[in-house]
């Protein structure tokens, strides 16, 4: 099912609603144009984030911050507290259950509402209708924002199509599952799922869906109504991020307090200084070379908890026993692992793991902020990549390079990591 | 016998129309290919192939066959997770014991190991990869290593 040319925010819907449930005239205007302007007062572009264990006490290294949502064109809007920030994914996903706007749907011309089927690494998902919405962080706002709204009611509105649950893993539909009420994508791309889902020459990937008379089957939609990363929609500060978290003792912390700063270069307080730039090939991958051995599908991702790199018998420390998937080592142990980006930029990085079953004891197991928490990737040497989550974040400055966008002076174009 | 082989084909291709499937004999890589429409490169390792699927969609899965004919691993890339209920078959309960089990560990790979099933399941949105394999299967003289 391919339909191209013929979807719509439903504008029609969006009047209704405003006029009917919300008392208001319309939606007001629905231009977003993305031409870039240089305002002449830097609009604010910090936005506060926070690392603790989440509204459901249960992400540790959960980075969280709080977004407002708008009716599009409206004042009407909401903010969202505690939605984790993740530089592992792309675009806006809510719970339905802490929404209470009315946001209009995407729909095709048939008003089939468009669905989407969102899964995770660790076999994990989250699935329900992609609405439009206003995004505000900090002082920035994207316009018309395809957003998915994370269907929490039990049974599902559409039953969640059987190649959703192939993950194996659970739908984390509720607070207490997803750990947070919703997620943040702010990774390097521009959409979630790029050209990979417009294309009209295979069978549609298992992502975004169309339910015609109840039955859902994987759709092909083009880029503008896939989810999108919020910043690139930005009138300005758009082509990147920075995430600013300080450096923490290494018993952890209860909590840690940063910024998510929007743009790189594009005012004075996002400037690169000396972070070095590392791009990232098409999947936003770079390699990691440790003891000779070349990890080609490398990462950051402030979405996972801990460090996750080789496995137990090739660092030849302990997995945890109270702990399953994390280290214990006896003692606290010091890797350096070289980082190279595709443009050649090649420059060692140092880490710590400790004992993640004291660390999660200690304080009267209150900490909730740890830069030395690591896991296993795999079982070596089939493993191919190092997955840097937040302890790497901790007491640096990492900037997010968005696909197709230009970095100060032209030094690169996204996607790229720079620290 | 050669209208009974023919037979017995059909009768497999009808009645598999997912994945070769792990822990099972090979015998529905067309199926796959087609299911897919995905182009099959099929390569010799040492005592092993591997049957390479790759869908336009990109979309990889490599299956990796004993002499025999049997699964004993599979391994995926691309940018969603594969079909794991198909490609895993009789062993898609362990990781769904895994994968739904409360944890610390949140939003990383996931990594299986249980007595006689591995598997690893990592990467991000765009860029997802894995593995399984079922030690016991392992034709002899082939490492665990040349499932990824």
């Amino acid at each position: 099912m391919k339909l191209p040319d013929a979807w719509q925010t439903k504008l029609a819907l969006c009047s209704l609603l405003s006029t009917v449930l919300l008392g208001l005239a319309g939606c007001g205007g629905s231009s977003s144009s993305s031409t870039p302007t240089t305002p002449t007062t830097p609009v604010n572009n910090t936005q506060a984030i926070e690392v603790n264990l989440g509204p459901a006490n249960n992400y540790p290294n959960g980075v969280f911050t709080n977004v407002t949502v708008c009716v599009p064109g409206t004042s009407t809007c909401q903010t969202i507290p505690n939605v984790l920030v993740d530089s592992g994914s792309e675009g806006l996903r809510l719970l339905s259950s802490e929404v209470t706007l009315s946001l209009p749907a995407i729909t095709d011309n048939s008003s089939n509402a468009l669905q989407e089927c969102t899964g995770f690494a660790d076999g994990s998902y989250v699935w329900g209708p992609v609405v439009s919405a206003d995004i505000k962080l900090a002082g920035e706002t994207a316009s018309s924002v395809p957003v998915q709204l994370i269907d929490s009611l039990d049974p599902t509105t559409y039953a969640v199509p059987q190649a959703c649950t192939s993950g194996g893993g659970s739908d984390e539909n509720t607070v207490e599952a997803l750990g947070a009420n919703g997620i943040l994508g702010v990774g390097v791309f521009q959409q979630d799922c790029g050209n990979d889902c417009t294309s009209a020459s295979s069978s549609p990937l298992p992502w975004y869906y169309l339910c015609p008379n109840g039955v859902c089957s994987a759709a092909t939609v083009p880029l503008q109504y896939q989810l999108q990363n919020p910043v690139w929609m930005f009138p300005q500060d758009n082509n990147g991020v920075l995430i600013s978290l300080p450096s923490i003792s290494a018993d952890g912390a209860v909590s840690a307090s940063g910024s998510l700063i929007f743009g790189i270069g594009t005012q004075s307080d996002n400037a690169l200084g000396n972070a070095q730039i590392y791009t990232t090939d098409s999947s936003g991958n770079f390699h990691s070379i440790y003891n000779n051995v070349d990890y080609s599908n490398s990462f950051i991702d402030s979405g996972s908890n801990g460090i996750f790199f080789l496995d137990s018998a090739t660092l030849g420390i302990p997995d945890c026993t109270n702990n399953p998937g994390w280290y214990c080592p006896s003692s606290t142990q010091s890797y350096t692992v070289t980082n190279k980006g595709l443009n050649g930029t090649s420059n060692p990085v140092t880490f710590n793991i400790a004992n993640a079953d004291a660390l999660f004891a200690g304080n009267n197991g209150l900490n909730a902020a740890f830069n030395n928490l690591g896991g296993d990737s795999g079982t070596s040497p089939s493993t191919d990549y190092v997955d840097y989550g937040v302890p790497f974040f901790f007491g640096r400055n990492v900037f997010i390079g968005i696909e197709n966008e230009p970095a100060p002076n032209n030094a690169a174009v996204g996607p790229y990591w720079a620290y | 016998m050669k209208i009974f082989l023919v037979v017995f084909a059909v009768l497999f291709l009808i009645s598999t129309p997912g994945w070769a499937v792990l822990g099972e004999y090979e015998n529905s890589v067309p199926s796959d290919q087609q299911r897919m429409h995905a182009q099959l490169r099929q390569v010799a390792g040492q005592g092993y192939t591997v049957s390479q699927l790759r869908s336009t969609n990109g979309q990889e899965v490599r299956e990796y066959v004993s002499p025999a004919g049997l699964v004993f691993g599979v391994a995926w890339q691309g940018p969603t997770m594969p079909d794991l209920r198909q490609l895993l078959g009789s062993y898609f309960p362990q990781l769904q014991q895994a994968a739904q089990s409360p944890r610390r560990r949140r939003g990383g790979p996931l990594v299986v190991k249980n007595k006689d099933f591995i598997l690893v399941s990592g990467g991000h949105m765009r860029s997802f990869h894995g593995f399984a394999y079922v030690p016991s299967l392992l034709p002899a003289n082939v490492p665990a290593e040349v499932v990824k």
